[in-house]
């Protein structure tokens, strides 16, 4: 009889992701799916739109990093207008952007990853959560989490004119800069971000790096996969997350080229499958060889990992110091087990925020020349930024009027959809053998395998309660229901 | 150019804490281009306008907000009392039934951290907020308005839900004109 496991991790915020893990008649795994039912027809519904709306609009996309789309939409827009930002635009939207990724960074860490180490896997399933947390770590370390977001936020509102969806970014620039008072205190909250990032890596060398059990799971081969990675460097080939080239390495670290964003369609390719909604870009001058990974397969992902594998180094001091204790520590680049990629989570964290008092001490920061003014026929543009879950991609069309004819996202999950599923597989194959009880703890290891992906599928934006979290469904060959197990957490 | 002069510049104190608003805060929430997913928003406006008809002596302020956990909690702070309008899907009764009740008669779904990868559920967030002392509402009630679906991009309501409208809006003015305690009792008639 062959069984089907199903972990439905359903969510709003998230669209319904699924996990279907096959087994064979001897009870071991057979095949998984991933399964993304995407929320369909956001590019059609922005065709006949200005495209000046869309740096509002993509924001409405996802309730989880809605200023990335605002930041790849109005890059795109500039393309299409053939407008390139004064300096103090860019630096505007670089600071924001980097207040952004102390807010994500740390939300992610301390409510979804953290609990996994901090509580450990094999933690009963109520306590693996923000609150799990503050009761091991303590009350200073909630406060801390509050304070890191609030202040992230407060710099969104101020260059970004709102807390959670910004609506500055123009083509050509920015509508409003910032004055000296308002730089000031930017600055000063910057620098308490940075203090914030130093704990935080502290705290996971101590819970996470300190603890044998952990580091073996990290560094085991559960959760180790050779494959492509991608990220967007600076001209020193230092990580950036707002501007730049992005650059493709192979599993061996080689790297294979670096593209403008104009030049994606060159390296990225899109593959279908006909059990899912999603496509699954991979390397177009590789090729794709199936679900598997190594320098012949086109197969890469785009993770806060990737990106320092995809880097030679960090832009700032301290994340350099970060940078170079990871890779010595885990064996030199690349590094191939995927949940090292919460540890570089918190390194990317780290250069956020020295790169957000960076831009804040800049001298051109109050400069008042915040836009340069379109003058050129708008047709065609590309914008690309790094989503804190990958590459974003923001390709548009527009007729003579700027009116947008045909809109193309590749969005930064989408990226990671075939490594998710490769590495969902792996871990499965090594933790449900003939015999096996399936336990929660078992399970949710599974499931650490995508979360080191950081994933988001879906654009709702909220979640109040609807539906249950967690389902498990056993079902036999002929497709009847042995057995349902619901978590209902 | 000219700069808003209205910017905010000054840095927030430590510890998360804010001032005391003294008022209720009614927040639509969802996603205005989602379909259904949006109606939170349009009962939001609903209630906005019937309160500036009124001259707002409710003290209510009226919110319009597209996320949800920490972010949700974050934005009540200081409220001593908060109704969240939102479409939900029990999978119970057709699209456009209505329910009222306190955020404490939801289960906590995500006691663990699968309702959202990225986030933690409301009743997680309020609860950290209250472990650091924070000014959360010691009320938050949930105007439902049940969906069926929501995974096509659209700024229109669906007719059900459409028509729904009116009756929430209704719920969360009674919320605020009555009390609790009566649309509790009416709703759970």
């Amino acid at each position: 009889m062959t069984e089907r496991i199903t972990i439905d991790p359903i969510t709003r915020l998230e669209g319904h992701g699924k996990i279907e893990i096959f087994l064979d008649d001897e009870g071991n795994v057979a095949n998984t799916y991933f399964q993304i039912p995407e929320l369909r027809g956001f590019e059609r519904f922005c065709v006949g739109r200005p495209v000046e709306e869309m740096p509002v609009l993509t924001n409405r996309i996802c309730g989880v990093c809605p200023e990335a789309h605002h930041m790849a939409a109005a890059k795109a827009a500039d393309a299409v207008y053939k407008v390139v930002p004064p300096p103090t635009a860019k630096k505007l939207r670089e600071l924001l952007y980097s207040a952004f990724y102390v807010t994500d960074h740390t939300t992610h860490f301390y409510a979804l990853s953290g609990p996994d180490f901090v509580m450990g896997p094999q933690a009963p399933v109520a306590e693996r959560n923000i609150l799990g947390v503050i009761h091991k770590v303590g009350l200073e370390i909630g406060g801390k989490v509050i304070q890191a977001r609030r202040y992230g936020h407060e710099v969104i509102e101020i260059i970004g004119g709102r807390k959670v969806h910004p609506c500055t970014s123009i083509p050509g620039g920015q509508t409003r800069g910032i004055n000296e008072e308002e730089r000031t205190a930017i600055e000063k909250m910057g620098r308490w971000a940075i203090e914030f990032a130093q704990f935080s890596l502290q705290l996971f060398a101590d819970i996470v790096l300190g603890n044998q059990e952990y580091l073996d799971l990290i560094l085991g081969d559960i959760y180790t996969h050779r494959m492509h990675y991608i990220g967007t460097v600076d001209e020193n080939n230092h990580v950036n997350f707002y501007d730049g080239l992005v650059s493709v390495v192979d599993p061996n670290g080689r790297r294979l080229g670096k593209y403008a964003p104009e030049e994606y369609r060159d390296w990225i390719a899109e593959r279908v499958e006909p059990w899912t909604y999603l496509k699954f870009p991979y390397l177009r001058k590789v090729g794709w060889k199936g679900f598997v990974g190594g320098e012949d397969s086109g197969i890469y992902s785009a993770t806060p990992l990737s990106r320092l594998n995809a880097a030679d180094g960090m832009a700032t001091p301290l994340a350099q110091e970060q940078y170079e204790r990871f890779f010595e520590t885990l064996g030199g680049k690349p590094v191939h087990q995927q949940l090292a990629a919460h540890w570089a989570r918190l390194i990317e964290l780290l250069y956020a925020a020295e790169r957000w008092v960076e831009l804040a001490t800049d001298p051109e920061i109050t400069g008042d020349n915040f836009r340069t003014v379109p003058t050129e026929t708008p047709s065609e543009g590309v914008g690309i930024v790094e989503a804190p879950r990958g590459t974003l991609t923001h390709h548009y069309w527009t007729d003579p009027r700027g009116v947008l004819t045909q809109v193309n996202l590749i969005v930064g999950t989408t990226n990671n959809y075939a490594p998710i599923s490769m590495s969902i597989k792996k871990a499965a194959e090594n933790l449900i053998t003939k015999g096996t009880v399936v336990t929660e703890g078992l399970l949710n290891m599974v499931e650490m395998a995508f979360r080191s992906y950081d994933p988001c599928f879906g654009c709702a934006t909220h979640s109040l309660p609807g539906q249950m979290p967690l389902e498990v469904k056993i079902t036999d060959a002929r497709g009847e229901t042995v057995e349902v197990l619901r978590q209902y957490c | 150019m000219e700069r808003k002069s209205e910017a905010r510049s000054s840095v927030p104190p430590e510890g998360g804490q804010v001032p005391e608003h003294g008022a209720t805060l009614v927040i639509g929430l969802g996603n205005p281009i989602l379909g259904d997913d949006g109606v939170g928003w349009r009962v939001a406006e609903e209630v906005q306008a019937r309160l500036q008809v009124l001259g707002n002596g409710q003290n209510a302020r009226v919110e319009r907000f597209s996320a949800g956990g920490l972010a949700l909690m974050e934005r009540m702070l200081g409220y001593p009392r908060a109704i969240v309008i939102d479409a939900i899907s029990t999978g119970e009764g057709p699209a456009g039934n209505l329910c009222c009740l306190p955020l404490s008669a939801f289960p906590d779904y995500s006691a663990g951290h699968t309702t959202s990868a990225h986030d933690t559920s409301l009743h997680n967030a309020l609860k950290v907020a209250r472990l650091m002392g924070l000014a959360v509402p010691a009320e938050v009630w949930v105007v439902g308005i049940e969906i069926h679906r929501a995974g096509e991009f659209s700024e229109r309501l669906s007719p059900l839900v459409e028509a729904a409208v009116p009756d929430a809006a209704d719920k969360v003015m009674a919320l605020l004109l009555n009390g609790a305690e009566k649309v509790v009792a009416h709703d759970l008639t």
